[in-house]
Protein backbone atom coordinates (compact mmCIF):
# COMPACT_ATOMS: atom_id res chain seq x y z
CA UNK A 1 0.00 0.00 0.00
CA UNK A 2 1.43 3.54 -0.58
CA UNK A 3 2.07 6.17 1.81
CA UNK A 4 0.55 9.39 1.51
CA UNK A 5 2.72 12.30 1.95
CA UNK A 6 1.79 14.54 4.73
CA UNK A 7 3.01 17.75 2.54
CA UNK A 8 4.55 19.03 5.73
CA UNK A 9 7.90 19.45 3.94
CA UNK A 10 6.56 21.32 1.01
CA UNK A 11 7.88 24.78 1.38
CA UNK A 12 5.28 26.99 1.26
CA UNK A 13 4.54 30.55 1.74
CA UNK A 14 0.60 32.30 1.48
CA UNK A 15 -0.30 35.82 -0.45
CA UNK A 16 -3.58 37.17 1.08
CA UNK A 17 -3.70 39.91 -0.95
CA UNK A 18 -7.34 40.75 0.25
CA UNK A 19 -7.90 42.99 3.39
CA UNK A 20 -11.32 40.85 4.36
CA UNK A 21 -9.86 37.79 5.18
CA UNK A 22 -6.91 39.58 7.36
CA UNK A 23 -8.62 38.91 11.00
CA UNK A 24 -8.42 34.82 9.98
CA UNK A 25 -4.76 35.15 8.93
CA UNK A 26 -4.39 37.22 12.37
CA UNK A 27 -6.02 34.59 14.51
CA UNK A 28 -4.03 31.47 12.52
CA UNK A 29 -1.08 33.05 14.13
CA UNK A 30 -2.72 31.99 17.66
CA UNK A 31 -3.89 28.81 16.23
CA UNK A 32 -7.61 29.71 16.43
CA UNK A 33 -10.38 29.33 13.45
CA UNK A 34 -12.08 32.38 12.96
CA UNK A 35 -15.04 31.99 10.34
CA UNK A 36 -17.23 35.36 9.30
CA UNK A 37 -20.88 34.74 10.25
CA UNK A 38 -23.57 36.45 8.92
CA UNK A 39 -25.74 37.72 11.78
CA UNK A 40 -29.42 37.89 9.65
CA UNK A 41 -28.96 34.66 8.11
CA UNK A 42 -26.99 32.82 10.81
CA UNK A 43 -24.64 31.33 7.92
CA UNK A 44 -21.13 31.00 8.26
CA UNK A 45 -19.12 31.05 5.20
CA UNK A 46 -15.78 30.48 3.65
CA UNK A 47 -13.73 31.97 2.15
CA UNK A 48 -13.81 34.85 3.79
CA UNK A 49 -15.75 37.73 1.80
CA UNK A 50 -16.34 41.39 1.53
CA UNK A 51 -19.84 41.11 2.42
CA UNK A 52 -22.49 38.30 3.53
CA UNK A 53 -23.36 35.71 0.64
CA UNK A 54 -26.65 35.73 2.09
CA UNK A 55 -27.95 39.20 1.83
CA UNK A 56 -25.37 41.39 -0.15
CA UNK A 57 -24.81 43.31 3.01
CA UNK A 58 -21.92 43.96 5.69
CA UNK A 59 -24.23 41.56 8.18
CA UNK A 60 -21.17 39.89 9.51
CA UNK A 61 -18.96 39.71 12.58
CA UNK A 62 -15.89 37.22 12.88
CA UNK A 63 -16.90 33.85 14.94
CA UNK A 64 -14.38 31.49 16.14
CA UNK A 65 -14.72 27.70 16.02
CA UNK A 66 -13.28 24.70 17.24
CA UNK A 67 -12.92 23.30 13.49
CA UNK A 68 -14.24 19.82 13.68
CA UNK A 69 -16.11 18.32 10.74
CA UNK A 70 -15.75 15.20 8.31
CA UNK A 71 -14.50 14.40 4.70
CA UNK A 72 -16.91 15.53 2.47
CA UNK A 73 -14.76 14.36 -0.48
CA UNK A 74 -11.45 13.71 -1.47
CA UNK A 75 -8.85 13.20 -4.07
CA UNK A 76 -5.00 12.01 -3.91
CA UNK A 77 -3.00 13.94 -6.25
CA UNK A 78 -0.46 11.73 -7.86
CA UNK A 79 0.92 15.17 -10.20
CA UNK A 80 1.62 17.71 -7.82
CA UNK A 81 1.12 21.19 -8.73
CA UNK A 82 4.15 24.12 -8.14
CA UNK A 83 6.05 23.13 -4.80
CA UNK A 84 3.92 20.10 -4.59
CA UNK A 85 5.73 18.42 -7.10
CA UNK A 86 8.02 15.68 -5.43
CA UNK A 87 5.69 15.58 -3.02
CA UNK A 88 3.32 13.43 -4.16
CA UNK A 89 0.85 11.29 -3.75
CA UNK A 90 -0.93 13.46 -0.98
CA UNK A 91 -4.70 13.96 -0.42
CA UNK A 92 -6.66 17.03 -1.13
CA UNK A 93 -9.81 16.72 0.53
CA UNK A 94 -12.78 19.16 1.28
CA UNK A 95 -14.01 19.34 4.84
CA UNK A 96 -17.24 20.13 5.72
CA UNK A 97 -17.36 22.04 9.38
CA UNK A 98 -19.96 20.94 11.49
CA UNK A 99 -20.35 25.19 11.54
CA UNK A 100 -21.93 24.12 8.22
CA UNK A 101 -19.18 25.42 5.60
CA UNK A 102 -16.61 23.40 3.11
CA UNK A 103 -13.27 24.45 3.05
CA UNK A 104 -10.31 23.07 0.83
CA UNK A 105 -7.31 21.38 2.11
CA UNK A 106 -4.43 18.81 3.09
CA UNK A 107 -5.01 16.17 4.93
CA UNK A 108 -2.19 14.39 7.28
CA UNK A 109 -1.34 11.58 9.55
CA UNK A 110 -4.16 9.53 7.67
CA UNK A 111 -3.15 6.20 6.38
CA UNK A 112 -4.68 5.19 2.87
CA UNK A 113 -6.78 2.75 4.39
CA UNK A 114 -8.62 5.07 6.53
CA UNK A 115 -8.96 7.68 4.04
CA UNK A 116 -13.00 8.10 3.12
CA UNK A 117 -15.70 9.97 2.65
CA UNK A 118 -17.60 10.93 6.18
CA UNK A 119 -13.64 10.89 8.08
CA UNK A 120 -14.26 12.85 10.94
CA UNK A 121 -11.61 14.97 11.58
CA UNK A 122 -10.07 17.98 13.41
CA UNK A 123 -7.62 21.41 12.91
CA UNK A 124 -3.95 20.51 12.28
CA UNK A 125 -2.23 23.78 12.02
CA UNK A 126 1.08 23.91 9.95
CA UNK A 127 3.56 26.67 10.64
CA UNK A 128 4.17 29.19 8.25
CA UNK A 129 7.60 31.08 8.65
CA UNK A 130 6.31 34.30 8.91
CA UNK A 131 3.96 33.12 12.12
CA UNK A 132 1.12 32.46 10.81
CA UNK A 133 -0.17 29.03 10.40
CA UNK A 134 -1.74 27.07 7.24
CA UNK A 135 -5.05 25.21 8.47
CA UNK A 136 -4.68 21.35 7.66
CA UNK A 137 -6.60 18.40 8.81
CA UNK A 138 -5.48 15.29 10.75
CA UNK A 139 -8.09 12.44 11.72
CA UNK A 140 -9.92 13.25 14.94
CA UNK A 141 -9.50 9.98 17.28
CA UNK A 142 -11.77 11.75 19.82
CA UNK A 143 -14.77 11.56 17.72
CA UNK A 144 -14.81 7.34 18.22
CA UNK A 145 -14.46 6.61 14.54
CA UNK A 146 -14.40 3.25 14.47
CA UNK A 147 -12.11 2.76 11.81
CA UNK A 148 -9.64 4.32 13.77
CA UNK B 1 -38.60 36.06 -30.03
CA UNK B 2 -35.34 37.80 -30.16
CA UNK B 3 -33.47 34.56 -30.22
CA UNK B 4 -34.81 32.93 -33.69
CA UNK B 5 -34.26 36.09 -35.53
CA UNK B 6 -30.81 35.35 -34.88
CA UNK B 7 -29.30 32.85 -37.90
CA UNK B 8 -25.85 31.27 -38.22
CA UNK B 9 -24.71 31.84 -42.00
CA UNK B 10 -21.87 30.15 -41.90
CA UNK B 11 -19.13 27.96 -39.87
CA UNK B 12 -14.90 28.17 -40.21
CA UNK B 13 -12.81 25.66 -37.89
CA UNK B 14 -8.51 25.15 -38.01
CA UNK B 15 -7.51 21.80 -37.60
CA UNK B 16 -5.89 21.36 -33.93
CA UNK B 17 -2.39 21.39 -33.65
CA UNK B 18 -0.13 21.42 -30.57
CA UNK B 19 2.55 23.98 -30.59
CA UNK B 20 1.08 25.81 -33.47
CA UNK B 21 3.93 28.69 -33.83
CA UNK B 22 0.76 30.27 -34.57
CA UNK B 23 -1.31 33.21 -32.81
CA UNK B 24 -4.26 34.50 -32.34
CA UNK B 25 -4.40 37.12 -34.39
CA UNK B 26 -3.16 35.19 -37.34
CA UNK B 27 -5.81 31.98 -36.61
CA UNK B 28 -8.70 34.88 -35.99
CA UNK B 29 -7.52 36.19 -39.38
CA UNK B 30 -8.17 32.74 -41.09
CA UNK B 31 -11.36 32.08 -39.32
CA UNK B 32 -12.84 35.76 -40.93
CA UNK B 33 -11.18 35.14 -44.23
CA UNK B 34 -12.92 31.47 -44.08
CA UNK B 35 -16.65 32.50 -42.73
CA UNK B 36 -16.43 35.67 -45.54
CA UNK B 37 -15.73 32.95 -48.52
CA UNK B 38 -18.03 30.77 -47.07
CA UNK B 39 -21.01 33.01 -46.62
CA UNK B 40 -20.26 35.53 -49.52
CA UNK B 41 -20.43 38.11 -46.85
CA UNK B 42 -18.16 41.28 -47.44
CA UNK B 43 -16.43 42.72 -44.43
CA UNK B 44 -17.85 45.59 -45.03
CA UNK B 45 -21.22 44.45 -44.25
CA UNK B 46 -19.88 43.09 -40.84
CA UNK B 47 -20.64 45.65 -38.18
CA UNK B 48 -20.64 43.00 -35.00
CA UNK B 49 -17.57 41.60 -33.44
CA UNK B 50 -17.84 39.08 -30.38
CA UNK B 51 -14.76 37.04 -28.97
CA UNK B 52 -14.38 34.44 -26.68
CA UNK B 53 -11.51 35.03 -23.77
CA UNK B 54 -7.89 33.88 -25.14
CA UNK B 55 -5.28 32.43 -22.87
CA UNK B 56 -2.53 33.31 -25.13
CA UNK B 57 -4.56 37.29 -25.22
CA UNK B 58 -4.96 37.21 -21.57
CA UNK B 59 -2.42 40.02 -20.92
CA UNK B 60 -4.52 42.18 -22.88
CA UNK B 61 -7.61 43.70 -21.22
CA UNK B 62 -8.60 45.23 -25.06
CA UNK B 63 -8.71 42.07 -26.54
CA UNK B 64 -11.52 42.67 -28.62
CA UNK B 65 -10.98 45.92 -29.59
CA UNK B 66 -7.21 44.75 -30.85
CA UNK B 67 -8.96 41.87 -32.64
CA UNK B 68 -10.89 44.50 -34.71
CA UNK B 69 -7.95 46.67 -35.23
CA UNK B 70 -5.67 43.71 -36.68
CA UNK B 71 -9.02 42.72 -38.88
CA UNK B 72 -9.48 46.08 -39.92
CA UNK B 73 -13.52 45.67 -38.87
CA UNK B 74 -15.29 48.73 -38.02
CA UNK B 75 -17.80 48.40 -35.42
CA UNK B 76 -21.16 49.27 -33.88
CA UNK B 77 -20.75 46.36 -31.97
CA UNK B 78 -17.95 45.13 -29.87
CA UNK B 79 -17.68 42.21 -26.93
CA UNK B 80 -15.62 39.43 -24.93
CA UNK B 81 -17.88 36.98 -23.50
CA UNK B 82 -16.37 36.14 -20.40
CA UNK B 83 -17.60 33.16 -19.21
CA UNK B 84 -14.31 30.96 -19.97
CA UNK B 85 -15.52 27.75 -21.77
CA UNK B 86 -19.44 28.73 -21.98
CA UNK B 87 -17.90 31.67 -24.51
CA UNK B 88 -18.47 30.42 -27.89
CA UNK B 89 -22.22 28.99 -27.15
CA UNK B 90 -22.80 31.93 -25.03
CA UNK B 91 -21.84 34.28 -27.58
CA UNK B 92 -24.34 32.75 -29.88
CA UNK B 93 -27.27 33.79 -26.92
CA UNK B 94 -25.14 37.34 -27.39
CA UNK B 95 -25.10 37.54 -30.72
CA UNK B 96 -28.66 37.20 -31.14
CA UNK B 97 -29.61 39.61 -28.28
CA UNK B 98 -27.27 42.58 -30.09
CA UNK B 99 -28.86 41.91 -33.20
CA UNK B 100 -32.19 42.11 -31.48
CA UNK B 101 -31.57 45.01 -30.02
CA UNK B 102 -30.60 46.23 -33.49
CA UNK B 103 -27.17 47.49 -32.02
CA UNK B 104 -25.87 45.70 -35.33
CA UNK B 105 -26.88 43.59 -37.84
CA UNK B 106 -23.94 41.08 -38.83
CA UNK B 107 -21.71 39.06 -36.64
CA UNK B 108 -18.21 37.64 -36.38
CA UNK B 109 -18.23 35.24 -33.68
CA UNK B 110 -14.39 34.37 -33.35
CA UNK B 111 -13.04 31.89 -30.88
CA UNK B 112 -8.67 31.45 -31.60
CA UNK B 113 -5.99 30.45 -28.93
CA UNK B 114 -2.56 29.47 -29.27
CA UNK B 115 -1.91 28.38 -24.95
CA UNK B 116 0.35 25.47 -26.01
CA UNK B 117 2.73 27.98 -28.12
CA UNK B 118 2.17 30.84 -25.54
CA UNK B 119 0.17 31.04 -22.06
CA UNK B 120 -0.72 33.91 -20.54
CA UNK B 121 -3.37 32.97 -18.14
CA UNK B 122 -3.18 33.98 -14.37
CA UNK B 123 -5.76 33.76 -11.93
CA UNK B 124 -6.65 37.13 -10.14
CA UNK B 125 -9.20 35.18 -7.46
CA UNK B 126 -9.16 32.75 -4.28
CA UNK B 127 -6.69 30.60 -6.29
CA UNK B 128 -3.36 32.31 -4.55
CA UNK B 129 -5.12 32.18 -0.64
CA UNK B 130 -7.19 29.18 -0.45
CA UNK B 131 -6.53 26.93 -3.48
CA UNK B 132 -2.52 26.71 -4.59
CA UNK B 133 -1.39 26.46 -0.61
CA UNK B 134 -2.76 23.16 -1.06
CA UNK B 135 -1.43 21.83 -4.06
CA UNK B 136 -4.91 21.28 -5.66
CA UNK B 137 -4.15 20.43 -9.07
CA UNK B 138 -5.68 22.74 -11.30
CA UNK B 139 -9.45 21.67 -13.21
CA UNK B 140 -7.97 17.79 -12.39
CA UNK B 141 -7.73 17.89 -9.13
CA UNK B 142 -11.00 19.75 -8.80
CA UNK B 143 -12.88 17.12 -10.78
CA UNK B 144 -11.12 14.60 -8.42
CA UNK B 145 -13.06 16.06 -5.62
CA UNK B 146 -16.08 16.27 -7.57
CA UNK B 147 -15.94 12.64 -9.08
CA UNK B 148 -15.19 10.75 -5.46
CA UNK B 149 -18.04 12.26 -4.28
CA UNK B 150 -20.31 11.83 -6.94
CA UNK B 151 -19.36 7.76 -6.22
CA UNK B 152 -20.13 7.96 -2.90
CA UNK B 153 -23.49 9.54 -3.32
CA UNK B 154 -24.09 7.40 -6.23
CA UNK B 155 -21.31 4.82 -7.06
CA UNK B 156 -19.38 5.52 -9.98
CA UNK B 157 -18.58 2.63 -12.89
CA UNK B 158 -15.98 3.34 -15.00
CA UNK B 159 -16.83 1.35 -17.49
CA UNK B 160 -19.45 3.61 -18.06
CA UNK B 161 -17.50 6.62 -18.20
CA UNK B 162 -14.72 4.42 -20.39
CA UNK B 163 -17.58 4.00 -23.03
CA UNK B 164 -18.05 7.86 -23.35
CA UNK B 165 -14.04 8.36 -23.75
CA UNK B 166 -13.73 5.37 -26.84
CA UNK B 167 -16.66 6.78 -28.50
CA UNK B 168 -15.07 10.29 -28.72
CA UNK B 169 -12.16 8.55 -29.81
CA UNK B 170 -13.92 6.75 -32.85
CA UNK B 171 -15.89 9.92 -33.85
CA UNK B 172 -11.98 11.94 -33.70
CA UNK B 173 -10.35 9.19 -36.03
CA UNK B 174 -13.26 10.60 -38.68
CA UNK B 175 -12.59 14.50 -38.28
CA UNK B 176 -9.99 15.73 -40.30
CA UNK B 177 -9.32 18.67 -38.34
CA UNK B 178 -8.62 16.73 -34.55
CA UNK B 179 -5.24 16.97 -33.37
CA UNK B 180 -3.25 14.38 -35.24
CA UNK B 181 -1.66 13.18 -31.60
CA UNK B 182 -5.23 11.50 -30.63
CA UNK B 183 -5.83 10.37 -34.16
CA UNK B 184 -5.33 6.72 -32.64
CA UNK B 185 -7.54 4.30 -31.50
CA UNK B 186 -7.85 3.48 -27.71
CA UNK B 187 -9.32 0.89 -25.99
CA UNK B 188 -11.74 0.59 -22.50
CA UNK B 189 -8.25 -1.10 -20.96
CA UNK B 190 -6.55 1.81 -22.65
CA UNK B 191 -8.80 4.14 -20.63
CA UNK B 192 -8.93 1.92 -17.38
CA UNK B 193 -5.42 1.76 -17.29
CA UNK B 194 -4.62 5.56 -17.55
CA UNK B 195 -1.81 6.45 -15.09
CA UNK B 196 -3.99 9.07 -12.32
CA UNK B 197 -3.54 12.20 -12.10
CA UNK B 198 -5.83 12.91 -9.25
CA UNK B 199 -7.98 10.32 -8.15
CA UNK B 200 -10.60 8.58 -9.72
CA UNK B 201 -9.30 11.19 -12.58
CA UNK B 202 -7.06 9.50 -14.86
CA UNK B 203 -5.12 11.14 -18.09
CA UNK B 204 -7.94 9.56 -20.38
CA UNK B 205 -10.31 11.70 -18.69
CA UNK B 206 -8.89 14.39 -19.29
CA UNK B 207 -8.52 17.28 -22.02
CA UNK B 208 -4.72 17.86 -23.95
CA UNK B 209 -4.30 21.54 -24.59
CA UNK B 210 -3.57 22.32 -27.92
CA UNK B 211 -4.16 25.84 -30.38
CA UNK B 212 -6.83 26.64 -33.00
CA UNK B 213 -9.82 28.13 -33.95
CA UNK B 214 -13.39 28.59 -34.80
CA UNK B 215 -16.11 31.07 -35.56
CA UNK B 216 -19.28 31.71 -36.76
CA UNK B 217 -21.06 34.38 -39.43
CA UNK B 218 -24.32 35.00 -37.16
CA UNK B 219 -26.65 37.43 -39.47
CA UNK B 220 -30.41 38.61 -39.17
CA UNK B 221 -33.10 36.45 -40.51
CA UNK B 222 -34.39 38.98 -43.58
CA UNK B 223 -30.73 39.86 -44.64
CA UNK B 224 -29.88 35.79 -44.63
CA UNK B 225 -33.40 35.46 -47.05
CA UNK B 226 -32.64 38.79 -49.00
CA UNK B 227 -29.32 37.12 -49.77
CA UNK B 228 -31.18 34.05 -51.36
CA UNK B 229 -29.05 31.83 -48.42
CA UNK B 230 -30.44 28.08 -49.03
CA UNK B 231 -29.74 27.25 -45.44
CA UNK B 232 -28.84 28.39 -41.95
CA UNK B 233 -29.41 27.30 -38.58
CA UNK B 234 -31.48 29.29 -35.71
CA UNK B 235 -30.85 28.90 -31.87
CA UNK B 236 -34.40 28.07 -30.71
CA UNK B 237 -33.75 27.75 -26.88
CA UNK B 238 -30.98 29.02 -24.84
CA UNK B 239 -30.36 28.68 -20.79
CA UNK B 240 -27.48 30.30 -18.88
CA UNK B 241 -26.19 29.63 -15.11
CA UNK B 242 -23.66 30.89 -13.66
CA UNK B 243 -22.75 30.45 -9.82
CA UNK B 244 -25.68 27.98 -8.66
CA UNK B 245 -26.29 28.75 -5.05
CA UNK B 246 -24.65 31.46 -4.70
CA UNK B 247 -25.62 32.74 -1.93
CA UNK B 248 -25.36 29.37 0.27
CA UNK B 249 -22.62 27.95 2.16
CA UNK B 250 -23.08 24.07 1.52
CA UNK B 251 -24.43 22.73 -1.73
CA UNK B 252 -24.46 19.51 -3.37
CA UNK B 253 -21.02 19.24 -5.58
CA UNK B 254 -22.69 17.17 -7.87
CA UNK B 255 -25.51 19.81 -8.76
CA UNK B 256 -24.64 21.74 -11.90
CA UNK B 257 -26.24 24.97 -13.25
CA UNK B 258 -27.18 22.92 -16.61
CA UNK B 259 -30.12 21.85 -14.89
CA UNK B 260 -31.93 25.26 -15.02
CA UNK B 261 -30.24 26.34 -18.08
CA UNK B 262 -31.84 23.10 -19.73
CA UNK B 263 -34.81 23.44 -18.59
CA UNK B 264 -35.06 27.10 -19.87
CA UNK B 265 -33.66 25.96 -23.51
CA UNK B 266 -36.18 23.18 -23.87
CA UNK B 267 -38.88 25.11 -22.77
CA UNK B 268 -38.05 28.18 -25.09
CA UNK B 269 -37.09 25.71 -27.54
CA UNK B 270 -40.55 23.63 -26.85
CA UNK B 271 -38.37 20.26 -27.00
CA UNK B 272 -37.89 17.45 -24.28
CA UNK B 273 -34.45 15.87 -23.74
CA UNK B 274 -35.72 12.53 -25.80
CA UNK B 275 -36.24 15.17 -28.82
CA UNK B 276 -32.95 16.11 -29.48
CA UNK B 277 -31.28 14.59 -32.01
CA UNK B 278 -27.55 14.89 -31.68
CA UNK B 279 -25.51 15.96 -28.41
CA UNK B 280 -22.29 18.28 -28.41
CA UNK B 281 -21.83 18.59 -24.54
CA UNK B 282 -18.41 20.69 -23.62
CA UNK B 283 -15.99 18.02 -22.34
CA UNK B 284 -13.08 19.25 -20.07
CA UNK B 285 -13.22 15.73 -18.36
CA UNK B 286 -15.22 12.70 -19.21
CA UNK B 287 -17.55 12.67 -16.23
CA UNK B 288 -18.55 16.32 -17.17
CA UNK B 289 -20.38 14.90 -19.87
CA UNK B 290 -22.56 12.14 -18.10
CA UNK B 291 -23.16 14.58 -15.19
CA UNK B 292 -24.76 17.05 -18.03
CA UNK B 293 -26.81 13.70 -19.34
CA UNK B 294 -28.21 13.73 -15.76
CA UNK B 295 -28.70 17.96 -15.31
CA UNK B 296 -29.73 18.21 -18.95
CA UNK B 297 -32.97 15.18 -17.80
CA UNK B 298 -31.74 12.51 -20.41
CA UNK B 299 -31.78 10.61 -16.95
CA UNK B 300 -32.22 11.08 -13.65
CA UNK B 301 -29.10 11.80 -11.17
CA UNK B 302 -27.51 9.11 -10.01
CA UNK B 303 -28.29 7.07 -13.42
CA UNK B 304 -25.94 8.74 -15.36
CA UNK B 305 -23.30 5.90 -15.54
CA UNK B 306 -26.73 3.46 -16.54
CA UNK B 307 -28.01 5.47 -18.43
CA UNK B 308 -24.31 5.69 -20.81
CA UNK B 309 -24.72 1.82 -20.88
CA UNK B 310 -27.68 1.81 -22.29
CA UNK B 311 -27.23 4.16 -24.86
CA UNK B 312 -25.62 3.84 -28.53
CA UNK B 313 -23.63 7.48 -28.74
CA UNK B 314 -21.83 6.34 -32.08
CA UNK B 315 -22.49 9.04 -34.84
CA UNK B 316 -25.09 6.79 -36.57
CA UNK B 317 -26.51 5.58 -33.09
CA UNK B 318 -29.27 6.98 -30.61
CA UNK B 319 -27.81 9.69 -29.46
CA UNK B 320 -24.57 10.91 -31.25
CA UNK B 321 -22.38 12.47 -29.23
CA UNK B 322 -19.42 14.64 -30.03
CA UNK B 323 -19.37 13.45 -33.43
CA UNK B 324 -16.18 15.29 -34.30
CA UNK B 325 -14.49 13.52 -30.86
CA UNK B 326 -15.02 16.28 -28.75
CA UNK B 327 -12.62 18.49 -27.02
CA UNK B 328 -10.72 15.31 -25.24
CA UNK B 329 -10.00 13.23 -28.42
CA UNK B 330 -9.80 16.40 -30.67
CA UNK B 331 -8.17 18.73 -28.64
CA UNK B 332 -8.67 21.84 -26.06
CA UNK B 333 -8.11 24.56 -28.21
CA UNK B 334 -8.05 26.91 -25.15
CA UNK B 335 -10.34 29.03 -24.35
CA UNK B 336 -11.39 28.20 -28.53
CA UNK B 337 -12.60 24.73 -27.36
CA UNK B 338 -16.07 25.29 -26.37
CA UNK B 339 -16.61 26.44 -30.26
CA UNK B 340 -14.96 22.51 -31.30
CA UNK B 341 -18.64 21.48 -29.63
CA UNK B 342 -20.57 24.26 -31.11
CA UNK B 343 -18.73 23.94 -34.44
CA UNK B 344 -19.73 20.80 -34.77
CA UNK B 345 -23.27 20.36 -34.32
CA UNK B 346 -23.44 23.62 -36.44
CA UNK B 347 -21.64 21.37 -39.22
CA UNK B 348 -23.99 18.32 -38.66
CA UNK B 349 -27.06 20.27 -39.06
CA UNK B 350 -25.59 21.78 -42.20
CA UNK B 351 -25.45 18.31 -43.19
CA UNK B 352 -21.05 18.36 -43.81
CA UNK B 353 -19.99 15.64 -41.35
CA UNK B 354 -18.94 13.62 -44.12
CA UNK B 355 -17.87 9.92 -42.84
CA UNK B 356 -19.52 10.75 -39.20
CA UNK B 357 -22.74 12.45 -40.82
CA UNK B 358 -25.36 12.24 -38.39
CA UNK B 359 -28.91 10.84 -39.39
CA UNK B 360 -31.30 13.51 -37.87
CA UNK B 361 -30.69 17.19 -38.22
CA UNK B 362 -33.64 18.00 -37.46
CA UNK B 363 -31.88 19.46 -34.09
CA UNK B 364 -28.56 19.64 -32.07
CA UNK B 365 -27.85 20.13 -28.05
CA UNK B 366 -24.50 22.39 -27.49
CA UNK B 367 -23.30 23.06 -24.05
CA UNK B 368 -20.80 24.82 -22.45
CA UNK B 369 -18.92 24.81 -19.12
CA UNK B 370 -17.22 27.40 -17.38
CA UNK B 371 -14.33 27.61 -14.76
CA UNK B 372 -14.22 26.26 -11.60
CA UNK B 373 -15.15 28.17 -8.51
CA UNK B 374 -14.10 27.42 -4.79
CA UNK B 375 -14.84 23.93 -3.57
CA UNK B 376 -18.24 23.56 -6.06
CA UNK B 377 -19.01 22.61 -9.05
CA UNK B 378 -17.95 24.18 -11.72
CA UNK B 379 -18.88 28.04 -12.44
CA UNK B 380 -20.84 28.89 -15.72
CA UNK B 381 -23.28 26.11 -17.62
CA UNK B 382 -24.95 26.59 -21.01
CA UNK B 383 -26.91 25.46 -22.68
CA UNK B 384 -28.02 26.14 -26.38
CA UNK B 385 -30.32 24.41 -29.12
CA UNK B 386 -29.75 24.96 -32.92
CA UNK B 387 -32.33 23.54 -35.73
CA UNK B 388 -31.68 24.06 -39.19
CA UNK B 389 -33.77 25.90 -41.47
CA UNK B 390 -34.37 25.90 -45.20
CA UNK B 391 -33.76 29.39 -46.89
CA UNK B 392 -34.47 30.93 -49.94
CA UNK B 393 -36.97 33.88 -51.02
Amino acid sequence: MIRLNDTLEVPQSVNDPYGFSEPYWRASRERRLLLQFCKESQQFQFYPRPMSIATGRQTLEWREVDGRGEIYTYSVTHRGFGPFEGHEPYAVVIVRLDAGVDILSNLVHCEPADLRVGLRVKPFWKPLADGRHLLLFAPDESSGDASL
Amino acid sequence: MGLRDAVIAGYAETKITQRSGSDPYALAGDIVNSLLVRTGFEKAEVDGLIMSPSLTAARTTFWAQCVAEFLGLELTYCDTTDLGGCSPAAGVARAAAALDSGMCSTILLINADTPTTEYNFANYSFHEEWADPYGLKGPPGSFGLLSRRYEHQYGLDYCALGKLAVTQRTHALLNPNACEKLRTPITMDDYLNSRMISEPIRLLDCVMPADGANGLLITRREIAVERGLDRYIVPIGYGEMTNLGGAHSLVDITRTGHRSAGERAFAQAGLRPSDIKSFHPYDDFIIAIMLQLEMLGFCEPGQGCKYVKETNFNYDGDLPLNTGGGQISAGQAGFAGGGTNLIEAVRQLFGEGGARQVKSTDNALVTGIGWIPYARNWGSSVALILAPEAGGR
